[in-house]
């Protein structure tokens, strides 16, 4: 198996100087801190709260359809990109509903 | 030897003999032959013993189609003969052979196929239990191909190559050149790769009416080698094609490649990796074995074989033979051979109809029995053929199961011909397995009964006999048509090429009828037929098998081929493929198109173990103390990227390492600890957000210790952070975390857009660990800083000076329970405050102390390391580090907060304890005495009752404590103080169980004076030192050439080498390729989020990232969005860094060379992946990628000229890599005075 990413930086490369960020799932879910007031934002039950966080963290669907993921192109430019792709065949996806391209998120290290 | 005259077609050189050894007799062969033509030549006729039935088998084909012809050459097993080149000297024996191959022990085994019907091994034995492995054992040592030989050490050089194509092709004959020369003539880059070592396909040794037709071919093929875009490989098989057009293969080198050196041993192969846009396939045809009874004697052989055989290496086939073939090549072959004087006494065509008449006419003139609808039968004779049976064919049934009658010599419809060559084949099936490979579907065909292609994967197209067809114009207009196609996809206007071609081909002939035959009449017979009738030579598959595979209901190919193991040998597809198909139509009674082909799989072409495993470089890093580390008798281990002292004496428990800590001051090299950069307006909320502490605390000259966890609250990493200014931190990371560190903070922000910048500067400074009670005695003489507890307490950090002026960052820590500084200084001035230290402490007698000592140390004083007291079920509150949370914090959105807050009430979990394990003897009585008891390893399980409740992570003797303690993670329950614990591990076979008692996790010092104030240590062995000036501070580079320097210069503390010995004459260097370490030239990083108008040095930073400009001495490389670098190119002294905090000096944190001479390209080209050579690219440009798996900014200056930096601590053995695989272009260590001369011709 192998197969090719397009960095938004470096352009097509190989998988192997990838490393896989997970399915893009949106941002982190407040955490709600019984008594800071935050639990308003998520709902009043610390718990639901905590469920949300958990779904957020543990559960992947793997579905065998284009989805957007992150990578970071650890042994190149080091930056972090979404792109789309459909893991049933490994190749890069045409966006689904969203913005053309991976973008950058973020800069290299220097060493 | 039996060889013919020569002709024009052959390739053996005559007057050069070659002496090599079959079996220990001494043969002889000429240059240009391969094993298996040599062994012929010489009269040998059986070359191994088959896989279980230990039948003799000869040469079948000169492909490496499967495992007859399979040798072991100079102790190495499963070698092609039929494919290897001839060398002086070779041993060759034969495989699978109790004594001599002509009379082989086993031999019996023959005789016992009734008590080995397919799949006998999956059904039988298994019965008492016992049986299977009693019987495997068995069965082991009887089946099998070649012995590897573990004394026989492995003798081949292994090289890799990475090239880059527009359009590769797979196969060098008719087709592959034309459509290599349409691709080529477009100025495309174009990659050719051939299996065998010459051009032509099998127009190389066809010869008709008297005419060879190489001369069709020679003159396209002289054409091609001269376009420069088109790269040529001969002798270098495809072994498959991956995803998006990857090819990978070897070659075998000294057989005509264009860069071979012609020195290559025989084991010599290079893996090579070929990246296309666009592929294609023209691997031609393969013959389909006649199947019948007794079809795999020695004798018996492929019509490309005995005509190979004949024309390309001027061997006599046999004397007097029969054929049996199924098309028009059979034909063409039997002529030629009978023009060359062989017997040939009779032509049975297995076709009625369809014969090219002018072959038949001329066959018969020249008074050969020629037979219509005729083929073999059976063939008699076991080591040597005696007499081939011929019948005819009935007209009645679907294919070629039918009988004939009695086996009476020569009469009506049979024929017995005594003959030592049969040259047979039912006919040509294309040659699939690259195309398979790929993803190519296929369907049956009526046409030409062959597996049609059906579906090509993108970017991939088929030509020549792989379509079948057979019509020299045909073929070389499909290898134009698919060359055009190819050129289309990577983007070439051909539209009218293609329009022009297309019509042409089609008033072509079409692709050739094929013959329905698989199996030859079927006598009849008293045993059951197709007992020895072998549809797969390599795992000895009969008909009967495949017909026993079926009555078990695996009726169809794909099943049948696992159940009966055919096409599971080294020939994959190419004997049974299609054969296999059609058996299992005729036996099941099914159509051959409702079945589909098997798929093949890479590798298509076995190449070896060691080709593959490739070069193997040892790279890994190593800090600026390495060398006087090993002087001082280091035992080094991998940890990570890095390898590091584990232990400085024999003594693997390390007393006096430890002793010298607790009581005197020692020194530890701990520069691969993390260490990071990190500025801007939003650095405290990145902190905020992977750090579980309240990181606003922190504050300059005060360290600040916290965690990192994962979104499931386990602890990850831990380190300190030090407020270094207003919008601006410097942090530590554990060394297994640095790698990863960079990485992880951006992924934990990446969707807020937060504006802040990181340098990893873990190889830019080296640390080391000044511990023990006279530590600071040791310091304070090289340091004028006050180092008093008030001035400089614990966890403080401090900026200081030591020796001559040499900055260093000083942080005062006690990981190992111990007053203890670390000092943080630049990498390339870490040895000379090393030689300061060792210097300084020399009077307390001041001793290294390795990883194992430091385990040792911080075990004692509870302090966990990551990954050994903490795994995937343990969060930061199980370890007891739960006061690093700061849970009021909600808003950071701190990684792990959620699943702490979660767990935090939870009973039952896993808890950290210490353990302090019992003695039955008692006590020995403190002090150096050790305790008797068994000391659990670590690992050993903790077990409550029967079920598993945790395990031991560390177990020692601490001669400090005069006991055995441990760490263990325990459940809850068991966690209570004073409770006993049962601790069990495997030894071998036995169990040992041993028993513990749960104590507090601190058993040094657990109240942290030794850290805090400075104990009264040993007293200095003299008095005060006399106060000398500190010698001149030095830097060094990462990297030492094992050449002698003839010139050298000091500049700025560097010791530079301007000429080596071996540079004395600088136009060679060029002409080939030197090394050049720049290692000691300023490099700068430069950071912003509006990095456009940062202008370093007056300069403008390229607009997109991979550009680079170079001005006034200086060269900027644009890294990304945010980031640039500026590399000091020129002459004199280099600038000094700006002031801003976007600039960070990153001199120390890079290994920086560079590559210099006609030959750079041919070294990269063996050392990445990286397309560094991209025609039409604007030089110079930045890629970012790994070379030899290591990171790095390499800049392509121009073909001759290319810069790489990676980080510092690979630079030894990256360096040495890469001269090991450059050494053949040429390569070589060279000095600055190289690239300074390089860059004076530039600019004048």
């Amino acid at each position: 198996m192998t197969f090719r990413l397009t960095c938004p930086v470096c352009g097509k490369r190989d998988v192997y100087e990838f490393t896989y960020g997970g399915p893009e799932r949106g941002p982190r879910p407040a955490e709600a801190d019984p008594g800071s007031g935050l639990e308003a934002a998520v709902g009043s039950d610390p718990a639901v709260a905590a469920e949300a966080h958990f779904r957020w963290a543990q559960f992947r669907m793997n579905r065998p359809e284009p989805q957007e993921e992150w990578w970071h192109h650890g042994a190149g430019c080091g930056v972090w990109f979404s792109t789309w792709r459909d893991p049933a065949t490994n190749r890069e996806a045409p966006p689904g509903g969203a913005e053309a391209g991976g973008h950058e998120a973020g800069g290299r290290d220097s060493s | 030897m039996s060889r013919l005259p020569p002709s024009s077609t052959e390739r053996i050189d005559r007057s050069r003999t070659v002496g090599f050894r079959w079996c220990g007799r001494a043969l002889e062969g000429f240059e240009g032959d391969t094993v298996a033509s040599a062994l012929w030549g010489a009269g040998i006729r059986t070359f191994s013993r088959s896989f279980e039935y230990h039948r003799p088998r000869g040469l079948y084909d000169l492909e490496g189609e499967g495992s007859s012809q399979l040798v072991s050459i100079d102790g190495v097993p499963n070698q092609s003969a039929g494919t290897t080149p001839l060398r002086e000297g070779m041993e060759v024996g034969a495989q699978n052979v109790r004594g001599d191959p002509r009379f082989d022990v086993f031999g019996l085994l023959d005789r016992l196929d009734r008590f080995m019907p397919a799949g006998f091994y999956y059904r039988l034995f298994h019965r008492p239990a016992w049986a299977a492995r009693f019987f495997q054992e068995r069965m082991r040592g009887l089946a099998g191909l070649g012995v590897l030989r573990l004394d026989v050490p492995d003798r081949g050089a292994r090289a890799e190559r990475y090239l880059h194509a527009d359009v590769a092709v797979v196969g060098g004959g008719p087709a592959g050149i034309s459509a290599a020369l349409e691709a080529g003539r477009l100025g495309l880059r174009v990659c050719l790769f051939e299996r065998r070592p010459w051009l032509g396909g099998h127009l190389d040794w066809r010869v008709r009416d008297g005419r060879p037709l190489a001369g069709e071919v020679s003159a396209l093929a002289g054409e091609l080698e001269r376009i420069k875009s088109v790269r040529v490989f001969r002798h270098a098989p495809v072994t498959g094609i991956w995803g998006e057009n990857l090819l990978t293969g070897f070659q075998c080198p000294g057989t005509g490649s264009r860069t071979d050196s012609g020195t290559a041993a025989a084991f010599d192969e290079t893996h090579w990796e070929c990246r296309a846009r666009a592929v294609v396939v023209a691997t031609g045809s393969i013959e389909r074995p006649l199947v019948f009874e007794h079809n795999d004697r020695p004798g018996l052989m492929q019509v490309d074989t005995a005509i190979r055989l004949a024309r390309t290496y001027g061997v006599r086939p046999g004397t007097a033979a029969a054929f049996s073939v199924g098309d028009d090549l059979g034909l063409e072959a039997a002529l030629d051979l009978a023009s060359l004087g062989v017997d040939v006494r009779v032509v049975a065509d297995a076709r009625r109809e369809g014969h090219d008449q002018a072959l038949v006419a001329a066959l018969v003139g020249a008074g050969i029995d020629f037979r219509r609808g005729w083929a073999a039968s059976r063939v008699r004779g076991r080591s040597r053929m005696s007499r081939v049976e011929l019948a005819a064919r009935t007209t009645t049934g679907s294919g070629s199961g039918a009988t004939v009658g009695s086996a009476a010599g020569g009469a009506g419809d049979s024929l017995r011909v005594a003959c030592d060559l049969l040259v047979a084949s039912a006919g040509r099936q294309p040659d699939i397995g690259v195309l398979s490979c790929a993803g190519a579907r296929f369907r049956h065909g009526e046409h030409t009964r062959t597996f049609e292609l059906e579906r090509l994967p993108p970017d991939v197209f088929a030509a020549g006999g792989v379509l079948r067809l057979t019509d020299l114009e045909a073929l070389t207009s499909s290898g134009r048509i698919a060359g055009l196609e190819a050129a289309a996809a990577c983007g070439a206007d051909v539209a009218g090429a293609l329009a022009r071609e297309r019509p042409r081909l089609a008033d072509l002939p079409g692709p050739a009828r094929g013959s329905s035959i698989v199996r030859g009449p079927v006598a009849e017979r008293r045993l059951a037929p197709g007992r020895k009738a072998f549809l797969d030579f390599d795992e000895d598959g009969t008909w009967k098998n495949a017909a026993q595979s079926a009555a078990y209901a695996f009726d169809v190919p794909e099943l049948a081929k696992r159940f009966g193991n055919f096409g599971l040998g080294p020939g994959q597809y190419r004997v049974p493929g299609q054969n296999l198909a059609m058996a299992m139509a005729e036996i099941a009674g099914r159509p051959v198109g409702s079945f589909a082909a098997t798929t093949v799989r890479p590798p298509v072409i076995p190449p070896s173990l060691a080709t593959l495993a490739g070069p193997n470089h040892d790279i890994h890093k190593r800090t600026p103390l390495h060398d006087d580390q090993a002087l001082r008798g280091a035992v080094f281990r991998r940890a990570g990227p890095w390898l590091r002292a584990r232990y400085f004496s024999a003594d693997r428990e390390c007393l006096e390492e430890i002793r010298n800590v607790r009581e005197n001051v020692g020194l530890l090299d701990s520069s691969p600890l993390g260490k990071f950069r990190i500025w801007g307006p939003d650095a405290l909320r990145a902190l905020q957000r992977v750090y579980v502490s309240d990181m606003t605390r922190t504050r300059p000259g005060r360290c600040t210790y916290s965690a990192m966890c994962n979104d499931t609250g386990n602890i990850i990493d831990d380190g300190v952070v030090v407020r270094t200014g207003e919008d601006e931190f410097y942090f530590t990371t554990s060394s297994n975390r640095a790698g990863a560190t960079v990485e992880w903070l951006r992924f934990h922000t990446r969707y807020d857009g937060w504006d802040y910048n990181l340098v990893n500067l873990t190889d830019a400074f080296a640390s080391i660990n000044l511990a023990g009670p006279n530590a600071r005695g040791v310091l304070e003489k090289i340091t004028d800083a006050e180092l008093s507890d008030e001035a400089f307490p614990y966890l403080g950090c401090r900026e200081i000076e030591v020796g001559d002026g040499v900055a260093a960052r000083c942080l005062r820590l006690g990981f190992v329970g111990e007053l203890s500084y670390e000092l943080h200084v630049r990498a390339s001035h870490a040895r000379y405050v090393w030689d300061l230290l060792w210097e300084a402490g020399a009077e307390y007698g001041i001793r290294p102390f390795g990883l194992e000592a430091q385990n040792c140390l911080r075990a004692e004083k509870g302090h966990v390391i990551i990954g050994t007291e903490s795994e995937q079920r343990v969060t930061l509150l199980d370890i007891g580090m739960g006061w690093l949370w700061d849970r009021e914090d909600t808003a950071s959105g701190k990684v792990g907060a959620a699943a702490l807050r979660y767990c935090e009430g939870q009973s039952g979990r896993l808890k950290l304890v210490g353990l302090r394990v019992d003695d039955p003897a008692g006590d020995a009585g403190g002090g150096t005495a050790r305790n008797v008891a068994h000391r659990p390893a670590d690992g050993a399980l903790v077990v409550d009752g029967d079920r598993i409740a945790g395990f031991v992570c560390t177990t020692r003797h601490s001669e400090t404590l005069g006991w055995q303690y441990g760490l263990a993670l325990v459940e809850e329950r068991l966690a209570e103080r004073g409770r006993s614990l049962d601790l069990y591990e495997s030894l071998g076979r036995r169990t040992v169980r041993s028993t513990a008692t749960v104590v507090p996790p601190h058993f040094h010092d657990p109240k942290g004076q030794r850290l805090r104030i400075a104990p009264e240590g040993r007293p200095r062995r003299s008095g005060e030192a006399p106060s000398q000036p500190a010698p001149a501070a030095h830097r060094r580079s990462p990297v030492r050439f094992d050449a002698a320097p003839a010139r050298t210069e000091h500049r700025a503390g560097w010791n530079v080498v301007l000429d080596y010995e071996s540079d004395r004459a600088p136009t060679d260097v060029m002409r080939q390729a030197g090394l050049v370490d720049l290692s000691h030239r300023a490099r700068w990083d430069v950071q912003n989020r509006d990095i456009g108008t940062v202008r370093p040095f007056g300069l403008d930073v390229p607009a997109r990232p991979g550009e680079v400009a170079v001005r006034d001495g200086l060269m900027i490389n644009r890294m990304n969005g945010t980031q640039a670098s500026v590399w000091h190119v020129g002459p004199g002294a280099a600038p000094a860094m700006p002031d801003g905090p976007h600039y960070t000096d990153t001199t120390d944190s890079h290994c920086w060379l560079a590559l210099l001479g006609d030959a750079v390209p041919e070294v990269l080209e063996s050392v990445t992946g990286l397309d560094l050579f991209e025609p039409g690219r604007a030089r110079p440009f930045l890629t970012q990628g790994p070379v030899l798996h290591v990171p790095c900014q390499i800049v392509t200056w121009r073909a001759d000229a290319v810069l790489l930096a990676f980080s510092r601590g690979y630079g030894q053995t990256l360096v040495e890599a890469l001269l090991e695989s450059g050494r053949h272009a040429g390569l070589r260590p060279a000095g600055e005075r190289v690239f300074t001369d390089w860059i004076h011709a530039l600019e004048g």
